[in-house]
């Protein structure tokens, strides 16, 4: 969590640089056109290693990254708001993004952070009805623990009685180069158009 | 003929509860939309605006669904980055007020679905008291 408000503020200082930059550029330089929502990271971090199963149970390492650009949610199926939300507005964007001919669209990743729930199979019916092209990982506690650790991405067991349980966990959304590095994130309530405007500038396509 | 009366009975039903007197306050209930049951877990979430036209405070305490196994009263918090859902005990909508339930926010957790509905009806409970009852068709997503 630490290492991701670290990376967070490096960001947003060196955006707030890049602002003042461009502000004194003269009239007639026309500004460079820049993200809404994203916050792109100064340098790409590689993805750490890590071993999970997919939805079809298949092992999936660092490698499931390379050679295309993802959206990495992490979620649990037993969330009613936060998770169909973000993987519906995500689903939305990309589908717009298809619609409009990008080249380039991600592909959309859930990793559970809730695996003594989340079975291949489970996963596989949820993340389908968001979109046949989804993926999602999971494994045991520790597995999952090593992709999310190193990235700052937290999450939290909570009993909430009655053998039930929910997951406190970090709502972003990372943008994935295909060089399986993490290059870029979304935070706070993520917008539709944002997303649009923001992803065709990242991965450079349109 | 069905879609109409689809459309008009949730405001029907508002109407009656609203003017049935007795111990039920005067509570108008809108913007209601019910998600379907996602694969999987089956879980759904509600969400709607409750506003309180009497004098006295409308305390909600739980609400119940003939399509749902369970229906919960929760709230979504985002805080430093982290989401976080927790129960709540009861849902208080001030005299004169309107809270609203929405993505992000307060909302309702439906679980264990009985089946694939097409459209939900939600009673909301004051104790032992039904304060209002409102049908709505499922919204298809994404």
């Amino acid at each position: 969590m630490n290492r991701l408000i670290a990376i967070i503020v490096l960001v947003v200082g060196i955006a707030a640089g890049l602002l003042l930059a461009v502000g004194r550029g003269g009239p007639d330089e026309p500004a460079a056109e820049v993200p809404r929502a994203a916050t792109v990271l100064p340098e790409p971090v590689p993805l750490p290693e890590f071993s999970l199963v997919d939805q079809r149970g298949e092992t999936r390492t660092r490698a499931f990254f390379t050679g295309a650009w993802h959206l990495l949610f992490f979620g649990f199926t037993n969330c009613p708001d936060v998770c169909p939300t973000t993987l519906a507005t995500l689903s939305t964007v990309t589908k717009t993004l298809r619609d409009q001919g990008a080249t380039d669209v991600p592909g959309i990743v859930l990793v559970s952070v809730d695996p003594e729930r989340d079975t291949p199979t489970r996963l596989a019916e949820y993340i389908a009805y968001f979109g046949a092209d989804n993926a999602a990982l999971t494994g045991n506690e520790t597995a999952v623990r090593e992709l999310t650790e190193p990235l700052g991405i937290y999450f939290s067991k909570v009993p909430l009685g009655d053998d039930d349980y929910t997951v406190d966990h970090s709502s972003v959304v990372l943008l994935v180069n295909p060089a399986g590095e993490f290059a870029a994130l979304f935070s706070g309530p993520l917008e539709v158009s944002d997303l649009v405007h923001d992803l065709p500038l990242l991965t450079g396509a349109s | 003929m069905q879609n109409v009366m689809r459309r008009i009975l949730p405001a029907l039903l508002v109407f009656v509860a609203a003017c049935s007197g007795g111990d039920a306050p005067p509570v108008v209930v809108a913007n209601v939309e019910v998600t379907p049951p996602r694969p999987g877990a089956g879980m759904s979430a509600g969400y709607l605006d409750i506003t309180n036209n009497s004098r006295e405070p409308l305390v909600i305490t739980h609400v119940t669904s003939p399509e749902f196994g369970k229906v919960e009263l929760h709230e979504t918090t985002v805080e430093d980055g982290v989401a976080r859902m927790r129960p709540l005990d009861s849902l208080v909508v001030p005299p004169g007020e309107t809270v609203v339930l929405e993505r992000g926010g307060k909302h309702l957790m439906l679980m264990r679905p009985v089946d694939t509905p097409d459209a939900v009806t939600l009673s909301l409970y004051s104790g032992e008291t039904l304060v209002v009852s409102v049908e709505t068709p499922v919204r298809r997503e994404p």
